[in-house]
């Protein structure tokens, strides 16, 4: 089973540190237990949804607030750049 | 007992872990030359440059200073100045002096490029073997200014090579040496976290302004640095935004008091750790920390980013375990038992502290021994 890494009790995604194929189980370490099963393929060192986010919902690792969910986001989901925005450096959110 | 290396005395009291002649360009114009000199006598290292010609106010300053800077930095035993023409050589010239070393110049006019190579070359060979007569000697760990630096990074770069990085820096700090931190825009969603370690409040809002002010420039101009930073290979490697990215790569900075900020290529005056506000690429930043006199670079790098500093030696930490597989000859230290074999940072970053003092007392480094090395001053303003 692929290995993921959750770094803070409040963080709702955790990293994997192994490749993780559609439908199959990972086994959470560090700061959270369980096995959510992967809703989709995910690489190695991206992140997996341990916790369901409503849109709109912070997005947290190490425990500090790293984006905010672009949609709902459920346990198992690959969390990136397709469902996570961030907040900073964002001049074009400044144009008319 | 306390660590020490073995490093070349300097003149003004300060300590090298390399004892190169360093050629330097005073403008890209002097460049072929600078490259010429450089190849024709062995412990010499060029340091060209782009641009000056045409460069004034702020800009010029900072790019004239760490021109000077480069040349002061203790790993260089003496400087032969390529110029154009004598007035900017002599103003670089003048900024180096006051440590000590040799300075030598020579200029394309009005002899030519034939006689500048051959005068700088007679004048590096008399520079190189008066480097060559200086010895090691035991020196302390307080003698070592050190910069840490990731790029190429990923999720494994927050785990692993940067915390293992940040136990050296503690280390270092611990036995009275300094360590520089930078990459400013690299904070963006862990400036608090940072500034609280300051130890004076002034020197923390210090910090957050200089970080504030990259993200308003970056607002006033509409864009989005999305694709930027976090770069296409950083989100390839899972990092998702620069909150992600920030949170990681302060860990390099290790867990002691914020003493100090520093501008772009500015030399700190005490010990302890220092941030500086300086871009976050890696040549352009490794450049700046090779200006304010930092002997050694520290760079954390996760899906691989081999680029090295001409006059400071950058030793490669990594932690990803495929980067290890696809390019190990240009990674200097494996952190990947951390995710692979649940090994502690601590333990490797007390390795990293040894091989430190390895790297300081002489064993070379992939991008030295590769020379994978380049130079790039950041511009602060167009050039008229």
């Amino acid at each position: 089973m692929p290995r993921a890494i959750v770094l803070d009790r409040r963080d709702n995604v955790a990293t994997l540190i192994d490749p993780g194929s559609a439908g199959e189980r990972c086994t959470l370490q560090g700061e959270a237990e369980g096995d959510p099963a992967l809703a989709h393929d995910v690489p190695f060192g991206h992140k997996v949804c341990v916790r369901p986010a409503a849109a709109g919902e912070a997005i947290v690792k190490y425990g500090q607030v790293i984006g905010h969910a672009s949609r709902p986001i459920a346990v198992g989901e690959h969390v990136h750049v397709h469902n996570v925005e961030s907040a900073r450096g964002r001049g074009d959110r400044n144009r008319n | 007992m306390n660590a020490s290396f073995l490093g070349y005395p300097r003149e003004n009291g300060t300590f090298g872990v390399r004892n190169d002649v360093a050629v330097i360009s005073i403008m890209d114009n002097c460049n072929p030359v600078t490259r010429a000199i450089a190849d024709a006598v062995h412990g010499t290292l060029p340091v060209t440059t782009l641009f000056v010609r045409g460069q004034y106010g702020h800009d010029l300053e900072v790019t004239l200073e760490s021109l000077a800077g480069m040349g002061r930095n203790p790993n260089i035993a003496g400087v032969v100045l390529v110029g154009l023409e004598p007035h900017t050589t002599e103003e670089v010239a003048r900024r180096i002096r006051p440590s000590g070393k040799p300075v030598e110049s020579v200029t394309l006019q009005p002899g030519g490029t034939i006689h500048a190579i051959a005068e700088g070359t007679r004048l590096a060979l008399r520079l190189a073997t008066r480097a060559s007569s200086i010895r090691r000697q035991p020196c302390p760990m307080s003698a070592l200014t050190v910069g840490v630096e990731c790029g190429g990074s990923d999720t494994t770069s927050g785990l692993t090579c940067n915390p293992v990085i940040g136990r050296m820096a503690d280390r270092l700090i611990d036995d009275g040496g300094t360590v520089i931190i930078s990459e400013t825009s690299e904070f963006f969603g862990a400036e608090h976290l940072f500034a609280e370690r300051a130890a004076d409040p002034a020197v923390g809002r210090a910090f957050t302004e200089m970080v504030l002010r990259l993200e308003r420039e970056a607002l006033s101009r509409g864009m989005d640095i999305r694709g930027t930073n976090p770069t296409p290979d950083n989100i390839r490697g899972g990092l998702s935004t620069i909150e992600e990215k920030a949170l990681g790569a302060m860990a390099k900075a290790g867990t002691r008091p914020l003493r100090g900020v520093l501008t772009y290529g500015q030399a700190p005056t005490a010990p302890g750790l220092h941030f500086m506000d300086a871009p976050a690429p890696a040549v352009e930043n490794l450049t700046a920390f090779a200006a304010a006199g930092c002997q050694l670079i520290f760079f954390g790098t996760g899906v691989g980013n081999p680029i090295g500093n001409m006059v400071a030696p950058t030793v490669k930490v990594s932690g990803n375990v495929n980067t290890l597989r696809t390019m190990p000859e240009n990674i200097d230290f494996d952190a990947s038992a951390i995710l692979e074999r649940g090994a502690r940072v601590s333990e490797l970053g007390d390795r990293l502290f040894d091989y430190a003092i390895e790297v300081a007392s002489g064993t070379r480094t992939s991008s030295e021994l590769l020379d994978v090395r380049e130079t790039a001053i950041s511009r602060f303003s167009p050039t008229i």
